[in-house]
């Protein structure tokens, strides 16, 4: 789970919902499948609400990746 | 006699003062043609500007030249404008240029078109070369100059909407000559260094000021940029080759942010969405399945499990019924039989068969003796005779000949004596 990126979990998540939806799944997986997808969805605003917000960057002509603060 | 002789530089200072003060000559725009043209070293450049009878000093310093958006020599014909001023240490005037462009009208404008027509004969501007933006970038590359309202627009859009996003500058020049082969640089430093998606732009400008992303190797290099491009060159109303180019057009810098990154709130809103129709979902499940369950709980079979074994039982009888049935009505069948070849006369009156056989008999004899030829000579017929040969017409025979009558008993021997021909 943690090297998931954040789009690829909302996709899953995403398929996930619609699948239930169909209405084409048991009850045992779709009560896997439900467990799951709620785990996505916790992973995902976790990422999301995270409070290390990235900050902005600059990559100098020396290929160094520094902090970048807007004048 | 008291005359208050001055300095050189007081009069050039003097005269420079009054030249300074004229609105006129505050802000001037000329054409002529370039001669004696200087590039120095720092950047400045110095030329003379003439036309068929006159001439004037000119100079451009770097900070104006650097905006160029092409490479000035003598002979050009040329329209500038600037301020007319003295340089006290020569004792000229001359003007100082800040804009400069190519004489013609429209010239960048039909260079533009032409660009424009010759690109997209190429088919760099052709839809399937577009790649779709990635909804949830992590990384993005955003190329322009690092001061300024653009890279302000676009980085606090980004952080403001989007702050899980890493924002990369990659710093460039955005206008004069040497812009367009830095953005072509960063471009593809960007693109290899690896992000989701790629801002390139600048604020807005003159055309002279938008034109870096009007040449033809920015297109170029967008164009085989495999990273998805976003342009934001100038304002709503600017489009540039680059903007034909790129994988999506931004009306402005901040209008690229907003394409580039969705925002948290958008998001919060659809993993709470997801998570209500999850909720809705497996609970209308579990309902139903429990609905179902309830439902088979109280059906009469598993309520009254008796029931089953009774309905086997009637089946049985009724099949038991259809067996005894069949067997007696077999028995009926074959006593029928039985009874019918009983009845039959041969059966009850043996002798009656003889008796039919001899009449059977007799009256076969009969017809035997109706076709034995003596049987007719019992009737009164007689057969004659002569020679051994049976006589059928008179004329077989002749007068005294000796016949043989035979009769139904006996034979009477006869001479004939006369013989009557019947025709």
């Amino acid at each position: 789970m943690q090297e998931k990126t954040f789009e690829k979990a909302l996709q899953e998540l995403e398929g996930i919902v619609k699948e239930l939806e169909s209405g084409n799944v048991d009850l045992d997986k779709a009560i896997n499948k439900y467990t799951e997808a709620m785990k996505l969805a916790k992973f995902c605003s976790e990422k999301l609400n995270d409070a290390t917000a990235k900050v902005n960057k600059i990559l100098t002509e020396d290929d160094e990746l520094k902090d970048f603060e807007v004048e | 006699m008291n005359i208050n002789y001055i300095k050189i530089s007081e009069l050039n200072n003097y005269i420079k003062s009054i030249l300074d003060k004229d609105a006129f000559l505050n802000r001037v725009y000329i054409k002529g043609e370039i001669s004696n043209f200087k590039n120095h070293t720092r950047g400045h450049l110095y030329f003379t500007l003439k036309d068929d009878t006159s001439r004037i000093s000119a100079v451009m310093f770097q900070s104006s030249a650097v905006k160029l958006t092409f490479n000035p020599e003598d002979g050009m014909n040329v329209l500038v404008s600037g301020r007319i001023s003295a340089y006290p240490a020569q004792g000229s005037y001359q003007i100082y240029v800040d804009k400069m462009e190519v004489d013609g009208l429209g010239a960048l404008y039909i260079e533009y078109e032409k660009l424009k027509k010759k690109l997209a004969a190429l088919g760099l501007f052709s839809q399937e070369h577009k790649v779709p933006i990635p909804k949830y970038p992590e990384k993005i590359g955003v190329i322009t100059a690092s001061t300024g309202a653009a890279v302000r627009d676009i980085m606090s859009t980004i952080r403001r909407r989007y702050p899980i996003c890493e924002a990369i500058l990659f710093p460039c020049l955005v206008q004069g000559k040497d812009a367009a082969p830095d953005i072509v640089r960063q471009i593809k430093r960007a693109d290899e260094f690896g992000v989701d998606t790629i801002i390139v732009g600048r604020g807005g400008g003159s055309i002279e000021d938008l034109w870096a992303f009007n040449e033809e190797i920015v297109a170029h290099a967008i164009y085989e940029c495999k990273t998805p491009i976003i342009s934001a060159v100038g304002h709503e109303i600017d489009w540039t080759i680059a903007d034909f180019v790129a994988d999506l057009r931004a009306p402005t810098p901040t209008g690229a942010a907003e394409m580039a990154v969705p925002t948290v709130l958008d998001i919060n809103t659809l993993i709470n969405n997801y998570k209500i129709r999850l909720n809705k979902n497996i609970k209308n499940m579990v309902n139903t399945k429990f609905i179902k369950l309830k439902s088979i709980k109280q059906s009469f079979i598993l309520k009254n499990p008796l029931s089953m074994y009774e309905i086997k039982e009637q089946k049985l009888d009724s099949l038991m019924e259809i067996l005894n049935k069949n067997l007696k009505n077999i028995l009926i069948d074959k006593n029928n039989k039985l009874n019918s070849i009983k009845l039959s006369v041969v059966f009850k009156e043996p002798k009656n068969l003889i008796k039919d056989k001899q009449i059977k008999f007799d009256l076969l004899v009969n017809t035997l003796k109706l076709v034995n030829p003596l049987g007719i000579l019992e009737k009164g017929y007689s057969l004659v005779e002569c020679n051994g040969k049976i006589i059928k017409e008179a004329t077989d025979v002749k007068v005294n000949e000796i016949l043989n009558i035979r009769l139904y008993k006996g034979i009477i021997n006869a001479q004939v004596t006369n013989i009557k021909e019947e025709k």
